[in-house]
């Protein structure tokens, strides 16, 4: 599995976890994030149970385990937190885990035992050290209907879930976890977001709400991290995107 | 930026032959649940039998005095057939929730192996090795404890097809003393040979089961008690055993 460091000051960082060449081919690839900042880190969207061996064993490279005082998942798939009841098992006993109220009930399928900091609709801030806080934003219907981003101000980077997402074929990843050329990019994600997404109103409350923000870098948990000029662009492209194309098959 | 990547993954003989034991054991169970299925059918085939045995008895008078006995004692054996399958009812739902904690521990017990497998390097840190063998070695006690209870499951298995088997037998006796009164019962010998044979059919179709099912229930019995062998031998090979 990749490991690749997006940001560092200081003792404050954000690291991507992805591209696992050993993953099972009928497993969708993920990223997972990992944002630390004095001695304590938190691991955005820690992924399924599938890629646990291949994550923790890349994550170990770079931190001890003890360090992760937090999980965090954006919603409630199994690519993103069926991992969560390993994870429990290798953290410290305290490790929070932050997720929508909405999912509670529904996550602790993954794991019963597991106790849950709700985030409310509007979403919450939080102290990752004594300078570095960290915003999680809501991303209602995008895809689920609970749904957060994590935004850094100071590191200006938006983990931004599902929002972004591609599915890059494996035969074309050019070795890199950025997006190099976007017109050539929406390809793979063109697809992805007509039919995971649904409303267009949470998708226009959504441009409009990170059109506000500082962002550098705009990190998906599916395919392909936008920096630079690219995260407008993209910002720019799914504003005009026709989506929710799975309503076209009902009442035929 | 730096980017690093992990070794190839490997494969897991540990878990995938505590898991395919762990298959047969419960493969076995639920045979032997399988084979009780009917039960239930044949205990009120049996009891309508005897009802209508008792009727019989009636109509013959005095002759039918001994059959009137032996349907109200064939009735005591029903009930006792009823007790047992609703413990075994019971003993079913509490087989199959320690099946899924079986399951879902050997699932993550073969992840935390994979882990560790990528983890013994020298890029790792003494502590993640640790906090992985850890994580295994716990799911490893919790799955020892759950084999231990699962075998207590089966032990209480086997006291209810002994119970059966107790029925069964005293089931045979009933049809045969019945069948002995029919020689004796003049124009109500046809109708208690009746009663005797059926009887005697149900107990065969009785018979058939507990076969099925104590074999069932010896195979997982020895499944069991070699799986927590092998999960104990495993925890001692942690060097956590205690």
């Amino acid at each position: 599995m990749k490991c690749v460091t997006l940001f560092r000051q200081d003792d404050h960082s954000w690291q991507a976890f992805g591209q696992d060449r050993d993953k099972p081919d009928n497993v969708i690839d993920t990223n997972q994030y990992m944002i630390r900042a004095g001695g304590s880190a938190i691991l955005l969207d820690p992924g399924g149970m599938e890629v646990f061996p291949a994550m923790l064993a890349a994550l170990t490279r770079e931190i001890p385990v003890d360090e992760i005082k937090a999980l965090f998942l954006s919603h409630q798939d199994p690519d993103i937190g069926s991992s969560l009841p390993l994870w429990r098992r290798v953290c410290r006993p305290d490790v929070k885990i932050y997720l929508s109220w909405l999912w509670a009930g529904f996550t602790a399928h993954f794991d019963r035992d597991a106790t849950f900091t709700t985030i409310p609709d509007e979403g919450m801030e939080i102290s990752l050290s004594h300078d570095v806080r960290l915003r999680f934003i809501p991303a209602h219907y995008l895809h689920s209907s609970g749904n957060f981003n994590v935004y850094d101000p100071k590191a200006r980077i938006l983990f931004s879930g599902d929002m972004g997402a591609a599915l890059v074929p494996a035969d074309r990843a050019n070795g890199t976890m950025f997006v190099s050329d976007f017109a050539g990019h929406i390809q793979y994600m063109d697809g992805f977001h007509r039919r995971w997404l649904g409303s267009t109103r949470a998708r226009d409350a959504w441009v409009a709400q990170v059109s506000k923000l500082d962002i550098d870098m705009l990190a998906p948990q599916h395919g392909l991290i936008f920096k630079g000029d690219d995260v407008k662009r993209f910002i720019d492209w799914i504003a005009g995107l026709e989506i929710g194309s799975g309503v076209a098959s009902m009442n035929r | 930026m730096n980017q690093v990547s992990t070794p190839v993954r490997e494969r897991t003989p540990r878990t995938d032959r505590i898991e395919a034991r762990a298959n047969g054991l419960l493969s076995d169970c639920r045979r032997a649940f399988h084979a009780f299925g009917e039960l239930d059918e044949l205990a009120e085939n049996l009891r309508i039998l005897s009802l209508n045995a008792e009727l019989a008895a009636g109509r013959a008078g005095d002759k039918g005095r001994a059959v009137r006995a032996l349907t109200q004692y064939t009735r005591e054996l029903v009930n006792r057939l009823a007790q047992i399958q609703g413990e075994m009812n019971s003993l079913r739902g509490r087989t199959f929730a320690l099946s899924s904690t079986i399951l879902r521990g050997l699932s993550q017990m073969s992840l935390f192996e994979r882990a560790c497998g990528l983890i013994d390097d020298h890029d790792h840190d003494a502590r993640a090795k640790s906090a992985a063998d850890h994580a295994f070695h716990d799911i490893m006690r919790m799955l020892v404890d759950t084999l231990s209870d699962m075998a207590n499951c089966v032990g209480e298995l086997a006291r209810r097809a002994h119970g059966v088997e107790e029925v069964v037998s005293q089931s045979d006796s009933i049809a045969t003393n019945i069948a002995i009164e029919a020689a004796a019962a003049g124009v109500h010998e046809k109708e208690f040979r009746t009663v005797s044979d059926t009887m005697r059919h149900y107990v065969d179709d009785l018979r058939k089961m507990i076969d099925e099912a104590s074999d069932a229930v010896r195979r997982a019995s020895e499944k069991g008690e070699s799986l927590r062998r092998l999960g104990m031998d495993s925890l001692g090979e942690l060097g956590f055993n205690g």
